[in-house]
């Protein structure tokens, strides 16, 4: 009765109804495609710059992400590798090591971060091979080769086919020195890893290095959300194997922060926008309850309970919350669904955006959380402040409510 | 013998303090009979809806005590006073006071609902009294689609199909013009003879205070004349 009583209710006043509804639908959509843009955004973030060289996920021995010597090594990759090829959500791991040196043409030389990765599984963990803009990517069948940053190439005056020299400290202590032909120069947009990185195979760098084996990292890949729920459980695999797992904010701190402080901004914006359109409707409903004092006192003269009368009106902000919010989650799903199917292309900002490791053309990413988080908050919050009409109702008397 | 249906007993109403105090009621003492086609009448001010309301169960008094059937009304909560209106007493507002949003027949059945009465019961209760107060037909209109006369008379089916032991009505004749005044007097006047229905009706309306059995008169919140006819 309660319900049928306000549900008619609500249509009284139909334009007044549908104007509520409407700033309601249009937060809500604000807040789905917002959002889901905004988290979009992250999930690109984390993705992009986690994926070009870095994996969602390392194993590494207990100190060497602070001082990463490359003596600090995983003596039995193997092993832990087959550990983590029994995780389903665990799609692709690799073995890398990381050897830092002086790479030098002719009279030029500067410092470099060597890594060795495993050309064939490293394409599977992270993108760079995809991103050489000149040359080849590292192959199976490679030796003594290697490919280099673009940034690094200008410094080196390198350019394919030429040789490069390589001297650094292998594990053991002693002199680590190679000569390697470039086959391939690649470009992130990164500054620093177009500038300092290079790669070269595993297992020339493990001759080279004398590395015995051993490996600095080993890093997974999967969806992201997969390996971030599974975190706990790669700790434990790591710790089985005398190691530390590093999720993915601990690999790139950088990025976990920048994401912290921008959801930050982001959410006090959201929130000062509920609020706001909280209070709006809230006023708006609690002018029409205060407009029906008269017909609440006929409504107790003729045998209906205060508490009755406030569930009544307490019936009619859900109702209205979950109209407007329900339409504003239909229309934000269409419309964030037809830009997550085109995306947004930032132009002009494609170099800062590359220095994150983000494409100038960026998506939004709907998942029920991000769908229903806004228009969650705008119906909790009204139907949470319909306390404040209800113990109105409670407190009605009915000669004064009649003669109001 | 007829037991009382209302009992007030040295029933004093006071408003404001200090200076300001006015005094509606003055240490009314009054036995509405089951049965009764009272009539309650007096100028503005004389304390006639203030009686109603203490009679109603809608107001307290300041001192004395109002019993319905029996029930002392001092004590009771909201929730047990909304109780005993819903179950004893009807009401018939001057302003008709149906709800909009639902129709003739809604309004007849809401309060059967606020009983719990099953479904087709009430649907049943609702359809009989319609067509006792005139209006079968007419059930499905909502009360902007009525004429004044006939809101009122799906107001006393309101206040009729919960069998009440009394019902009470406020100037139920102010806002019809002279015809459906009479019609509506003639429908309470009836209900009263046919189903021993016991009505207490404020009014200046001459045209009602005729048809009653007994009258009451109200000046300066005593009673000055209580008059069986």
């Amino acid at each position: 009765m309660i319900a049928s009583l306000a549900w008619r209710n609500i249509w009284r006043q139909p334009t007044r109804t549908s104007l509520s509804i409407a700033g309601m639908a249009f937060t809500s959509l604000l807040l789905v495609f917002m959002l889901s843009f905004q988290f979009g955004s992250y999930d690109t973030m984390k993705s992009s710059m986690l994926k070009i060289s870095d994996g969602y996920g390392q194993f590494q021995v207990a100190g060497y992400k602070d001082d990463p010597e490359i003596s600090k090594a995983i003596t039995d990759p193997g092993a832990l590798i087959a550990d983590l090829e029994s995780l389903n959500a665990v799609a692709a791991s690799t073995a890398r090591s990381t050897g830092f040196t002086l790479l030098a043409n002719g009279e030029r030389s500067f410092a470099a971060a060597i890594v060795g990765i495993d050309p064939g599984n490293e394409p599977k963990v992270t993108t760079l091979s995809t991103l050489v803009s000149e040359g080849r990517a590292l192959t199976t069948e490679d030796e003594g080769v290697v490919i280099i940053g673009d940034g690094l190439a200008r410094n080196l005056r390198l350019k394919l086919g030429d040789p490069v020299t390589m001297l650094g400290t292998g594990m053991d202590g002693s002199v680590a020195a190679d000569v390697l032909e470039v086959v391939g120069i690649f470009k992130t947009g990164m500054v620093e890893v177009d500038r300092q990185i290079a790669q070269m195979p595993l297992n020339r760098f493990d001759d080279a290095f004398l590395m015995e084996g051993a490996v600095n990292t080993v890093a997974v890949t999967g969806d992201f959300y997969d390996i971030v729920n599974i975190t706990p459980v790669l700790r434990e695999i790591a710790a089985r194997h005398d190691l530390i797992y590093l999720d993915w904010g601990e690999i790139n701190p950088g990025v976990k922060s920048a994401i912290a402080l921008d959801m930050t901004t982001g959410m006090l914006m959201y929130v000062t926008l509920v609020v706001v359109v909280v209070f709006i409707i809230l006023n708006t409903l609690y002018m029409s309850v205060l407009e029906r004092t008269r017909e609440f006192g006929m409504l107790l003269a003729l045998g209906m309970k205060p508490s009755q009368i406030g569930r009544l009106v307490w019936a009619e902000m859900i109702f209205l919350s979950l109209l407007g919010s329900g339409i504003g989650i239909v229309l934000g799903v269409a419309v964030t669904g037809y830009v997550q199917s085109v995306g947004i292309n930032f132009e002009g900002m494609d170099e800062v955006l590359s220095q994150w490791g983000l494409p100038s053309r960026m998506y939004p990413n709907m998942t029920p959380f991000r769908v229903l988080m806004g228009p969650g908050a705008i119906v909790g919050a009204i139907s949470l402040l319909g306390i404040i009409p209800y113990r109105r109702t409670l407190g009605l008397e009915p000669v004064s409510a009649m003669a109001s | 013998m007829t037991k009382p249906i209302v009992t007030c007993r040295g029933v004093s109403k006071t408003f404001g303090s200090g200076e300001l105090v006015v005094h509606a009621l003055r240490d009314v003492d009054l036995n509405i009979m089951q049965g009764d086609f009272a009539t309650l009448a007096g100028p503005s001010g004389s304390g006639k809806t203030t009686l109603l309301n203490m009679i109603g169960a809608l107001d307290k008094p300041s001192s004395g005590e109002v019993e319905i059937d029996g029930q002392p009304l001092s004590g009771l909560n909201k929730a047990e006073l909304s109780e005993l209106r819903l179950q004893k007493i009807g009401f018939v507002f001057q302003a008709y006071n149906l709800i909009p949003v639902l129709s003739a027949q809604e309004n007849i059945e809401f309060v059967l609902q606020l009983q719990g009465v099953d479904a087709a019961e009430r649907r049943k209760r609702a359809l009989e009294v319609l067509a006792e107060v005139g209006l079968e037909g007419t059930g499905h209109r909502r009360p902007s689609a009525l004429s004044g006369g006939q809101q009122q008379r799906v107001a006393v089916a309101r206040a009729l199909v919960s069998k009440p032991s009394i019902v009470l009505a406020d100037e139920p004749t102010a806002n019809l013009d002279s015809g459906t005044s009479a019609e509506l007097v003639e429908l309470m006047s009836q209900l009263n003879r046919d189903l021993g229905i016991t009505f207490v009706i404020g009014t200046h309306d001459p045209s009602v205070i005729e048809r009653s059995s007994r009258h009451i008169e109200l000046l300066d919140g005593r009673i000055s004349s209580d008059t069986r006819i």
